[in-house]
């Protein structure tokens, strides 16, 4: 299918490259570099944490200092998972908001 | 599979309930005709994360979680953590870009990214077998609910529930509930939460937050038999590595699943959709705190002496777990019944839009697209109702037999989605080198591993431990990314148009 096509007069700058890994610099190396904070704390505290837990927990169940202590009555470890981790989700997606916020209404104000 | 006898109150209410909404769906049919409830309707950004919310909850959601919490405990977590993380996932890297790409099915994407019928074509394949195997878990619920409320067994119940939700699609189209998302999700959390309210209080808990008044109830446990750590110990029914995979999986799945965020699409303001999302999730989170606690209530009643609690009575117990709950703590049938007509509810719309979105791809998707372009619009209305019969069918036959919880059939279309879609979605948004012959390698290998991890675990237990079936995606994800890269970069680069779409429209800020 490339064959048939005429070839292209040269595009003064073709720069069309979308890499999460290698963003372009200006805005979109900005926020690229944000995501990864975000990413980075949404995978640390939710599935980093678990590897803690395994690493630190004696057999047979996984018993340690995070499973013996206790918030609201509940186990750290089971507090941390099934109450905690939902509300840093929503912590983590209104930073991401407020940010794209800042970022759309720079934008809006250079041009 | 119950062995229950007819409950005369839980009936009416599902009747009552059933006529009410009919009623409503057919009046608002009649008068606006239009097919998008919330397109034109001044909801605000809570309205619209009530919407993401009512739009998620499935019987997966309202009978699964407590009923896996109540078989393995802490493993349970990991479809609670699963189910909520993939939303920031989809948020942060997927959804406003998806947006501004304008297309909002999965095929439509994939088409109009890797410039392929083919990749079309096979995307189609798989929103639909996501959808049947999504519809299966909803099946078994509706099964099981409906066993409850007549007395009848699991079977026999299956097929009426059948009948009755094949009789809601003919009549109402989209069931009247789902006109009005905001509506539909405070009538789920009430029948969920107000019931759990009740039971701690006559179980003498903390009752005004039984999301936080069941800690007592597990230290109870912990106190009166062995089955305590069970619950809450980290590694008690399952490896580190299993959770994390199953974690991960339903992680990817979501940001995967073709229907999830359909609402995002269908707000007008792009600033309004990506606040809603922080709500959706915050209105999820209500359901998942609230079920574990269901399960720790009903733990209590059979450390009593009043059941069996060896794991196979319990895995036969555990997806009706929160009716159980309710009858145990002593509630009138009208209150179980509230529960029992919630979780049908959820289950209702999860299945109306599951098979009119698997029998949309098959009839616009493959036979309009690719087996008859010349069809005219009755021959695909034709079509489309053909194959939600098909659907139905298929899914009713699966049904008879559910091989696991509910909770676990839902995560294997979770595990295909992450597998297949996620991968395409991704690179198809952050590297505009991926091309069709990248995508369609990639999602054919995210096929074979998912349907490789149902079939192979017992032959080859090595493969079995690193990629069970439900949560295969956390190393099929990964390789599946690999698969599409190597191809890609062997294989000429996308036309020049779509990567200079990609950089100037889709990444503009």
């Amino acid at each position: 299918m490339t064959d048939r096509q005429p070839p292209t007069p040269p595009v003064p700058n073709p720069d069309y490259r979308v890499n999460f890994f290698r963003p372009r610099p200006g805005r979109m190396r900005a926020k690229v570099r944000y995501l990864w904070v975000l990413l980075l704390s949404w995978a640390i505290f939710a599935l980093g944490f678990q590897v803690v837990l395994a690493i630190i927990g004696q057999p047979p169940h996984g018993e340690s200092r995070l499973t013996e202590m206790s918030v609201f009555g509940f186990p750290f470890h089971f507090w941390f998972t099934g109450h905690f981790l939902i509300v840093w989700f929503i912590i983590l997606c209104v930073f991401y908001n407020l940010f794209i916020d800042r970022l759309a209404d720079q934008h809006r104000k250079r041009k | 599979m119950t062995g229950d006898s007819f409950k005369f109150a839980p009936a009416l209410l599902l009747f009552a309930t059933l006529g009410i909404i009919l009623l409503v769906g057919l009046a608002s049919r009649t008068r606006h005709g239009a097919y998008y409830p919330g397109a034109g309707a001044q909801v605000g950004r809570i309205g619209i994360g009530a919407a993401i919310a009512s739009n998620w909850m499935s019987a997966a959601s309202f009978l699964g979680i407590a009923g896996v919490f109540y078989a393995q405990g802490y493993f349970a977590l990991a479809y609670v953590i699963g189910w909520t993380g993939g939303y920031v996932l989809l948020l942060i890297l997927l959804a406003a870009q998806i947006r501004r790409f304008g297309k909002y099915t999965a095929p439509e994407f994939v088409e109009a990214r890797y410039a392929s019928p083919a990749a079309r074509f096979l995307s189609a394949i798989i929103a639909i077998l996501i959808s049947l195997v999504y519809c299966i878990a909803q099946f078994k619920g509706i099964g099981l609910v409906f066993g409850w409320i007549f007395g009848l067994d699991y079977r026999t119940a299956l097929l009426l529930g059948a009948a009755v939700v094949m009789s809601y699609l003919v009549l109402s189209g989209s069931l009247g509930a789902e006109r009005n998302q905001q509506l539909q999700y405070g009538l789920l959390i009430l029948s969920f939460v107000i019931p759990l309210m009740v039971i701690a209080h006559k179980l003498g808990y903390f009752w005004l937050i039984p999301q936080i008044g069941y800690s007592q109830a597990l230290q109870d446990l912990a106190q009166r038999g062995e089955s305590v750590n069970l619950a809450t110990a980290p590694w008690a029914h399952g490896s580190a590595y299993q959770w994390i995979a199953l974690c991960f999986t339903l992680m990817v799945g979501t940001a995967g699943l073709p229907h999830v965020l359909s609402r995002f699409y269908t707000v007008p303001n792009v600033r309004d959709a990506r606040w809603s999302v922080v709500w959706g999730i915050f209105f999820i989170g209500l359901l998942y705190w609230s079920a574990p606690a269901y399960a720790a209530f009903a733990r209590l009643h059979d450390l009593g002496g009043n059941a069996a609690s060896d794991p196979e009575s319990a895995r036969a117990l555990a997806d009706l777990i929160i009716l159980k709950a309710g009858e145990w703590a002593g509630l009138s049938l009208w209150l179980v019944g509230v529960i029992a007509v919630g979780a049908i509810l959820a289950a209702f719309s999860t299945i109306t839009g599951l098979l009119l979105n698997g029998a949309g791809a098959f009839s616009y998707d493959i036979y309009y697209r690719i087996l008859n372009p010349r069809a005219s619009e009755r021959q695909r209305m034709k079509v489309a109702k053909a194959t939600t019969l098909a659907l139905a069918l298929i899914v009713v036959l699966a049904a008879l037999n559910p091989p696991w919880l509910i909770a676990q059939i839902t995560a294997v279309a979770f595990a295909l989605a992450g597998n297949t879609l996620f991968p395409v979605f991704l690179l198809g948004i952050w590297w505009d080198r991926a091309n069709k012959q990248g995508a369609i390698a990639g999602m054919a290998t995210g096929i074979a591993l998912t349907a490789a991890s149902l079939l192979l675990g017992g032959v080859w237990p090595t493969f079995g431990a690193l990629f069970p079936p439900t949560s295969s995606a956390l190393l099929g994800a990964p390789l599946v990314i690999g698969v599409m890269i190597a191809v890609s970069l062997l294989t000429p680069p996308p036309p020049e148009s779509i990567r200079r779409f990609l950089a100037e429209e889709v990444h503009q800020s």
